[in-house]
């Protein structure tokens, strides 16, 4: 297949992703009646419930997924490691601790900072991973995997400790950042999740190139150009923002961000100026696909998102490590 | 025309020191061989060269300027360096990782041109790498990594590579390539400091030769005036023997620990 077939079929995935998203979302407004409304010809009840409940779900979905793909992507270079993934370092389980803290602790009116707390949680937990992991010849994936136990085993401590004392009233939000789900989508969300998904995009687009160079060590890129401290710390930055970005709209989803940069690697090889937009775009419509999964695989029950990626992303996992150097 | 010049060069890790008072000059077109035994500097010497490692003390200058007032990229569009060690851990290609020696001329989002595919050809096929062009790197040999990197560091055309151990891990054919590079390289204008462990193929390679031990200069100059029993037997420890070669100068023979 050429690179224009794969592409298509990647678009044509994503176009599917949202279509079913809309369609399928649920057993109260059926396909029919769904795509009616998205023709324009539909009851105002179920407008709202493809518009102002599917949509935001669907977007949110969309947007978590692509923040999630990017950022492994991101943390893979810059660990110049194919295992590293923002749920398996913890980054994404120091987003949720800082969030949940965040979230129990902050007066009311101060809530609006709960993602902020996100990142720097994630940021904090990138850092200190990060430092736990390289050797002097860089980052052995037994240190890696190490280090990412040792951070999750930490963050989730924090976490249990919040749920346990975390005021009644505050409760049920702190313990849905902890699990992996879309359920509590809105507009508001989206609009607020954009920021912490287009500006380290941005930054990693502009560094494309440079990624590319350290996936073979930061030696190797120094001596191709690449600033190596400056670069560094903004992917690193670009990487804590997506994790806890994602975390603090959407809690903690597992392996998206570890399956979907080696998946697009196959597909289209390792340049990576080619590969991010493609990434995203992978990344946004596997995390639509699975949201949908576990929306009506047990219909009427809904299970948080993140079983679904967790149980089709562990035996990626296990390949993966099995062939690991 | 001097390329790169180092005075009282010294450099290190974490407060040790690797390399102290080093000076060289690396003429245009020349052949700088770096030898000594394990420990005694060379790749951090490279490395400070290259301006990867930040001295701890004296400078480093490329074209008569100092390294730290060039940018990053301009160095890498002027001196080639092969690392000693790379990591492999992502399935690149090796047409990818040849690829990559074009970065310092592309900037974040120029695709290589007709020219920098050329360049890129010639690096492969002077490695001999077209037949694994499609291959991941990580299936290589040792060996054929090594002329990967080799290649990658060509594929810049640089005025001046830095080659840390490049022949280490080549079967005796793919040495004597490396030979011909080298001297290619030297015709074209292209200068070439390479850490050898092999005395001999050293000598017969290098205008000039530098012998390191413990991180400081212990002797300097053409290799004819280097060939010296009681030298190499005081810097690695071992027992020497000159003897004749014909055609050729004298190789240096190590015959057991002194």
């Amino acid at each position: 297949m050429t690179t224009l077939g794969r592409d298509a079929a990647l678009v044509a995935g994503l176009l599917a992703s949202v279509l079913c998203g809309l369609a399928l979302g649920g057993p109260a407004v059926g396909p029919a009646d769904a795509l009616s409304a998205l023709a324009g010809h539909a009851t105002p009840e179920v407008r709202t419930i493809v518009f102002a409940l599917r949509l935001p779900r669907l977007l949110l979905a969309l947007g978590v997924g692509a923040a999630l793909a990017l950022a492994g992507a991101a943390l893979q270079t810059l660990l110049s490691n194919p295992l590293a993934d923002p749920f398996l370092l913890g980054v994404s389980g120091g987003g949720a601790a800082a969030a949940t803290l965040a979230y129990a602790l902050l007066p009311a009116a101060l809530l609006g900072a709960v993602p902020l707390a996100a990142v720097l949680g994630a940021a904090g937990t990138t850092a200190a991973v990060w430092w736990m992991a390289r050797g002097p010849l860089g980052s052995s994936s037994t240190r890696l995997i190490l280090a990412g136990i040792a951070a999750n085993a930490f963050t989730s401590a924090i976490i249990l400790a919040v749920v346990a004392t975390a005021p009644p009233v505050r409760l049920p939000g702190a313990l849905a950042i902890t699990m992996g789900s879309f359920a509590a989508a809105t507009p508001t969300a989206v609009v607020w999740l954009a920021p912490y998904l287009l500006v380290p995009t941005a930054v990693l687009a502009w560094h494309a190139r440079d990624l590319g160079l350290l996936a073979l060590g930061e030696e190797s890129a120094a001596a191709l150009g690449v600033e190596p401290g400056p670069v560094r710390q903004r992917i690193f930055l670009a990487a804590a923002a997506l994790s806890g970005g994602a975390v603090a709209f959407a809690g903690v989803i597992g392996f998206v961000g570890l399956a979907t940069p080696h998946l697009c690697r196959l597909v289209w090889g390792n340049d990576v100026r080619r590969l991010l937009p493609r990434v995203a775009a992978a990344g946004a419509a596997l995390t639509a696909l699975g949201d949908l999964v576990a929306r009506r695989a047990l219909s009427p029950v809904e299970l948080p998102v993140g079983v679904i990626t967790a149980l089709l992303g562990v035996p990626f996992f296990v390949a993966l490590l099995r062939r690991a150097p | 025309m001097i390329l790169l010049e180092s005075r009282k060069l010294c450099g290190g890790y974490g407060g040790s020191v690797a390399v102290r008072d080093v000076d060289l000059v690396v003429e245009e077109g020349t052949c700088t061989v770096i030898l000594g035994p394990n420990g005694a500097g060379k790749s951090t010497l490279l490395r400070l060269l290259a301006g990867i490692l930040p001295p701890t003390g004296g400078e480093v200058t490329l074209l008569g300027r100092p390294l730290p007032s060039w940018r990053r990229r301009e160095v890498a569009r002027r001196i080639g360096y092969l690392p000693q060690f790379v990591d492999f851990s992502f399935p690149l290609t090796v047409e990818e990782v040849v690829e990559q020696g074009r970065a310092p001329h592309l900037g974040p989002w120029r695709p290589p041109d007709p020219h920098d595919r050329a360049a890129i050809r010639r690096a492969l096929e002077r490695m001999e790498l077209v037949p694994f062009a499609r291959r991941p790197v990580r299936t290589l040999s040792g060996g054929e990594r090594q002329r990967v990197l080799l290649a990658r560091a060509l594929a810049t055309e640089p005025l001046l590579l830095l080659l840390d151990e490049p022949a280490a891990a080549l079967d005796v054919r793919h040495q004597m390539e490396l030979v011909a590079v080298v001297q290619e390289l030297r015709r074209g204008g292209t200068s070439v400091v390479l850490v050898l462990h092999d005395w001999n193929l050293g000598l017969r390679l290098a205008d000039q030769v530098l012998l390191l031990q413990g991180g400081a200069v212990v002797a300097a100059g053409r290799p004819e005036a280097l060939l010296n029993e009681e030298l190499f037997r005081s810097v690695f420890g071992v027992a020497v023997r000159l003897l004749a070669a014909d055609p050729g100068p004298p190789h240096l023979v190590p015959v057991g620990v002194a």
